[in-house]
């Protein structure tokens, strides 16, 4: 079973050996992997039958229109759009083809056994908006410009392990990594091919058409934006997959969610993104007539990380103790209105690498106290306990703005203070907080929506290896400055293994290392609301994609 | 009168150099900055971010970074958003049609009933409507305009369904009738301070000019009271109002910031919000820049409408 | 002391007193006075009246609508009785007010006497820093700084003092301006005083009617300006509660939870209507010219 479930770069699932079977048949083999285009099988074929408008809103603009620059989430919802990647992930965690002809895996050739040489196949009359055909040269630039020293690139994480990139012919190319490297697939995944020959003669590559006016091959050619409100895209007849079905998409900027869902409800909106419906107005929302209404879980996990260089937090017995003391049932269910789950890790539940056997969490203030009593922590004159000249008071930070990030916060507050904590609260607008004081670990503690993975890639160095933390004169992203031999030594070892089945054991003993050691404390896995008008089909939730779009080629009006 | 305007263009242009400095100065020194918005992506590191910094010329000394600014400034390059890459004066412009939309609405509206009100009450001075309007025009200058938005979004959005909560139009609509019913509502909330304003001072300027000779003289004539409200008061109370429009002219930029983020409304306001928030410093000093000028240029023209309409003020 | 008798003896009192009477014979300033007044009196005592604690959440009585469950003005998403927070805002933003008043007319009456007393090139200089900081649109110049600062009731005041010293400044400059060639100062210079003597002992009290209306306005204006930059987000964080910063999540809730925007409003629009009815009496009690027409 565990063969048909994922992805395999060692063993082929049964996709994969129908997409070998079907290798000249490339085309095919992309009409089948959309998960809502079963059956519809019409690859190349201009579609005529694209109709009808669709608005999608978001709370957040997309302004980042180059996907190889830095962005946020929001902007994704573009790209799906306008790109394409060369492979994307389906809601299952598998891969399937969008620009490649087929997804490399060491089965079929594309990857060496050893993991060091690639092979990449693509679809043959691809042509970009503007009418260019798109070839190997495309993908060839897209990939080096990410480490162009001259470009502003968004990450150039794997890329830089790539070496010898070599156009064989117009569909296919090849390059070689300076060492094995696991979740490169899933970097690729998200990797938006651009044309090249709109840099041509381009004296700044930061400064391109493709800012403005966005050239892709995806299944809508970017029409206009008018700044502040809205962007229309019209459907590209001579899309290279199934699709799309809509001869307008607009999306639409609407800043108050709010007004966002009033506007969702009056109908002005078809389908509800990014941000989506607030857990307030699920118990509404349901009830809706005509409005499809949907509780989609995400990769995202809410914590309250600990800077792990602070003395406060080096005993266990204090980490164990705040844990208890977080009362995440009435956080989840009064403040979240029950919509995410409750988590013990940073995997999402619904990945292959998930482990199910982690303990559960119990808020228990008693047992808490006790706890701590035990470790030597005394209560002070004040209340608030200490021992060795460290008091337990420390504070904590997040995003200012975000009501119900801030709500838990004073509730876990209110908790705190019953086991001799002093939890003060010190929030920073974003840009403030997420600049040198989350990336150089200037705070006490800090409550973080974070995304660690990859697309469906379990592999998270970037955030929890030893070397990765700035504050300890690293780079990565490992600002709760965590360190744990053991953590480190899975890590590699997981980041170096191609076999799914045991990269699960590996990551599974992670899950559980860190759920013993707590250098945060987890909350929950988020979950979003998502509706639309039930004649539109095709929005379907993907937990190892960032944004909804990432399928818009199959959305539909009936 | 040459002189004096070189020397008031040669004051402003000072001035602007130290407003831009102070303001580039704070927020370029402010912790936080354009990058940590990425932060959170996936794969970022600081190094990626260091590096993103170098290439924009961020990690220069902030007087470095000035000069820079501020030379291209003046050869008419205004910079590049940090956030969509497009130029300065582009993303002020695509935003400037909502703004003068709601804020030409709000002041025609304002006016109007502003300077109806103010000489209604200056005509009847002392009587019950001057005192009513007195107190109302005052309890309408303390009441928080985005509130006043929040509770018209209640009554008439949510309550009654009027009117919608937000935005400038339906997409897939965009009517002239859809566009109005959309301004009705931010429209009469920022007109309502206005028009408190205008009346204030309509107010004043009309007893001002009852008080004057040429307005006994001409009742003395024995002119129909009508002719004279009409044609000498009106007339020539109007005038001092040019100068106030001179003054409010900044209004335009900063004016309506909180009632576009209550309506949500794609104006230059809300634009300074989101470029504040994700530290987009080339929008930010370019609104900023913009808006000095305007102020600038509203007292300036202010003071010369004043001298050109009074013989007895001369400029030095 | 013996500028005191230099100076004509009869003329601060005489304007006092009658500027007293005029004020309180204004009808809408004791209105203002008594609103200002019942306010703080209901912030002060109010929380000591109250069962509840302005900061301890109940999850399980969250959204209570008024006046259930001994909760007069009902609670907000946490459970916590507004009444206690409002009280509570009350106090912090009514300080802030306050302290925005002494901060802008210190400095505004400072830079205002010392260009007007000396005139010439420090009046140039000064007055042109005035106009600088008058190029600001204010808001812009609050939230671009409220974003970058540990946003706390003390900074708050601070920035907002800021972007409010000038008009009391351009006010002190042009009074003392005309003051300055009076006799009573002549009469101070032979006599060998010094400057700053001359500046802060003899000119400002003389400017002092005007002054007070400025400050007055002043307190409505920042607590205005303390409301908005707290409902943006960028001003007092919670959970200490301001006037503002109530009404910062409030739009969320319009629907379900009015009273949670409509409450702090209120009490918004009382103060703020409270001290501009103040400030206007105090100008027509001041202003000789504005009551006899």
């Amino acid at each position: 079973m565990t063969d048909d479930k994922k992805t395999d770069f060692a063993h082929p699932n049964r996709r994969q050996a129908l997409m070998m079977m079907g290798a000249a048949g490339a085309a095919g083999a992309a009409g089948l992997m959309g998960p809502m285009a079963i059956g519809r099988d019409r690859a190349f074929a201009a579609n005529a039958d694209a109709s009808g408008q669709l608005v999608l809103a978001f709370s957040q603009e997309p302004t980042v229109f180059n996907p190889l620059m830095p962005h946020i989430e929001v902007d994704e919802g573009l790209y799906y759009a306008v790109y394409d990647p060369l492979f994307d992930f389906d809601p299952a965690g598998e891969f399937f083809p969008i620009l490649a002809a087929e997804v490399p895996t060491v089965a079929n050739g594309g990857i060496s056994a050893d993991g060091l040489k690639w092979h990449l196949k693509l679809k043959d009359g691809v042509t970009w908006h503007d009418g260019t055909p798109f070839t190997a040269e495309d993908v060839k630039f897209s990939l080096e410009l990410t480490v162009d020293p001259e470009f502003r690139s968004f990450r150039s994480t794997g890329y830089k392990l790539m070496q010898n990139i070599t156009v064989i012919s117009d569909t296919e190319l090849s390059w070689e990594m300076s060492e094995p490297f696991a979740p490169m697939a899933a970097i690729l995944a998200s990797t938006y091919i651009v044309p090249k020959h709109v840099f041509d003669g381009v004296a700044d590559k930061n400064e391109t058409v493709l800012n403005t006016a966005p050239i892709g091959t995806g299944p809508f050619k970017f029409k206009n934006r008018m700044a502040g409100d809205h962007i229309e895209f019209e459907a590209n007849a001579d899309y290279h997959m199934d699709g799309p079905f809509l001869e307008t998409l607009i999306i639409k900027y609407v800043p108050d969610l709010n007004v966002m869902y009033t506007q969702f409800k009056s109908g002005d909106i078809d389908v509800i993104g990014l941000q989506y419906i607030t857990p307030d107005h699920l118990a509404e929302a349901e009830t809706l007539d005509g409005k499809v209404v949907k509780v989609t879980g995400r990769a995202t996990f809410e914590s309250i990380g600990l800077n792990m260089m602070r003395p406060q937090f080096a005993d266990l017995a204090v980490r164990q103790a705040l844990y208890m003391a977080i009362d995440k049932t009435s956080i989840i269910d009064a403040l979240y209105y029950g919509v995410p789950t409750p988590t013990e890790t940073y995997m999402p539940q619904q990945s292959y690498y998930y482990n199910q056997s982690l303990p559960k969490h119990e808020f228990n203030i008693e047992a808490a106290n006790a706890l701590l009593d035990e470790a030597g922590w005394a209560k002070g004159a004040d209340g608030i306990r200490a021992k060795d000249g460290v008091r337990l008071a420390f504070s904590n930070s997040t995003t200012a703005g975000n009501h119900l990030r801030e709500q838990a916060q004073q509730f876990i507050q209110q908790t705190f203070a019953m086991i001799g904590v002093e939890m003060e609260i010190k929030n920073f607008p974003p840009a403030v907080m997420w600049g040198d004081y989350w990336m150089n670990s200037e705070f006490d503690s800090v409550m973080v929506g974070l995304n660690t993975l990859a697309g469906a890639d379990p592999d998270t160095s970037d955030y929890f290896m030893s070397t990765m933390s700035p504050a300890r004169g690293g780079s990565g992203q490992n600002t709760f400055a965590y360190q744990n031999p053991k953590v480190d030594e899975l890590l590699t070892k997981g980041a170096a293994n191609f076999v799914p089945e045991e990269r699960k054991a590996i990551y599974e003993e992670m899950q559980a290392v860190m759920r013993e050691d707590l250098p945060f404390l987890p909350l929950f896995q988020y979950a979003v609301i998502k509706g639309w008008k039930d004649d539109v089909t095709g929005p379907a939730p993907n937990v190892n994609n960032r944004i909804d779009t990432w399928n818009v080629r199959d959305w539909a009006r009936t | 009168m040459l002189r004096y305007l070189l020397s008031r263009f040669g004051q402003s242009l000072i001035l602007l150099l130290i407003v831009s400095f102070i303001g580039f100065a704070v927020l370029t020194l402010a912790p936080g900055g354009p990058l940590s918005q990425f932060a959170l992506s996936p794969g970022m590191t600081q190094e990626q971010i260091d590096k993103i910094a170098a290439q924009m010329g961020l990690d220069r000394p902030v007087v470095v970074q000035y000069f820079d600014w501020i030379t291209h400034l003046v050869m008419g390059d205004w910079g590049t958003s940090y956030r969509d890459g497009q130029s300065v004066l582009h993303v002020i412009g695509s935003h400037l049609f909502a703004t003068l939309l709601l804020m030409g609405t709000a002041t025609t509206l304002s006016v109007s009933l502003g300077s109806s009100i103010g000489i209604f009450s200056a005509l009847r001075r002392g009587s019950t409507f001057d005192y009513t309007m007195t107190v109302l025009a005052m309890v309408a200058l303390s009441i928080p305009t985005f509130w006043f938005g929040l509770i018209a979004i209640y009554l008439f959005s949510l309550n009654l369904g009027w009117l919608p909560a937000g935005n400038m139009y339906t997409v897939g609509d965009g009517s002239v009738l859809d566009y109005l019913r959309h301004l009705i509502l931010p429209a009469a909330v920022l007109a309502l301070v206005d028009v408190a304003i205008w009346s204030r001072y309509m107010r004043t300027s009309t007893l001002n000019v009852i008080n004057q000779d040429f307005i006994r003289t001409a009742k003395a004539k024995g002119l129909p009271r009508r002719r004279v409200v009409m044609k000498h008061i009106v007339g020539n109370s109007l005038v001092p109002m040019i100068t106030l429009a001179g003054l409010q002219l900044p209004m335009v930029l900063g004016g309506a910031l909180v009632t576009e983020t209550v309506f949500t409304w794609p104006g230059m306001g809300r634009l300074f919000l989101d470029s504040l928030g994700y530290s987009d410093y080339p929008v930010v000093m370019g609104l900023l820049m913009a808006s000095a000028m305007l102020v600038l240029v509203g007292n300036l023209a202010a003071d010369l409408i004043v001298a050109l309409i009074d013989p007895r003020i001369r400029l030095e | 002391m013996t500028a005191v008798t230099t100076t004509p003896p009869a003329r601060s009192p005489r304007i006092k007193s009658r500027a007293l009477r005029r004020f309180l014979s204004h009808r809408l300033a004791l209105i203002g006075l008594i609103m200002v007044l019942t306010l703080t009196a209901a912030c002060f005592i109010g929380p000591m009246l109250l069962p509840y604690d302005e900061l301890y959440i109940d999850l399980l009585a969250r959204f209570s609508p008024p006046g259930t469950g001994g909760h007069i003005f009902g609670t907000d998403p946490l459970g916590r009785d507004i009444a206690a927070r409002l009280f509570h805002a009350g106090q912090i933003s009514m300080a802030v007010g306050f302290a925005v008043m002494l901060i802008a007319t210190t400095i505004g009456s400072v830079v205002g006497v010392v260009s007007g007393y000396y005139g010439g090139k420090v009046a140039a200089v000064l007055m042109r820093v005035v106009d600088a900081f008058l190029s600001f649109p204010s808001v812009f110049l609050l939230l671009a700084l409220a974003a970058f600062i540990q946003p706390g009731p003390v900074m708050i005041a601070l920035i907002i003092s800021a972007t409010s010293w000038m008009e009391v400044a351009r006010i002190v400059e042009a009074e003392v301006k005309s003051l300055r060639n009076q006799d009573f100062v002549q009469a101070a210079h032979m006599l060998g005083l010094s400057n700053r003597w001359i500046m802060f002992r003899e000119l400002l009290p003389n400017a002092i009617g005007p002054i007070i209306v400025a400050a007055t306005l002043t307190v409505a204006r920042a607590i205005l300006l303390e409301a908005y930059i707290s409902f943006l987000g960028y001003g007092i964080q919670p959970p200490l509660p301001s006037w503002g910063n109530m009404l910062n999540g409030a739009q969320q809730y319009l629907q379900s939870a009015p009273w949670l925007a409509i409450v702090p409003g209120v009490a918004i629009t009382i103060a703020v209507t409270g001290f501009n009815f103040i400030g206007d009496g105090l100008r027509d009690a001041f202003d000789s010219r504005s009551h006899g027409q």
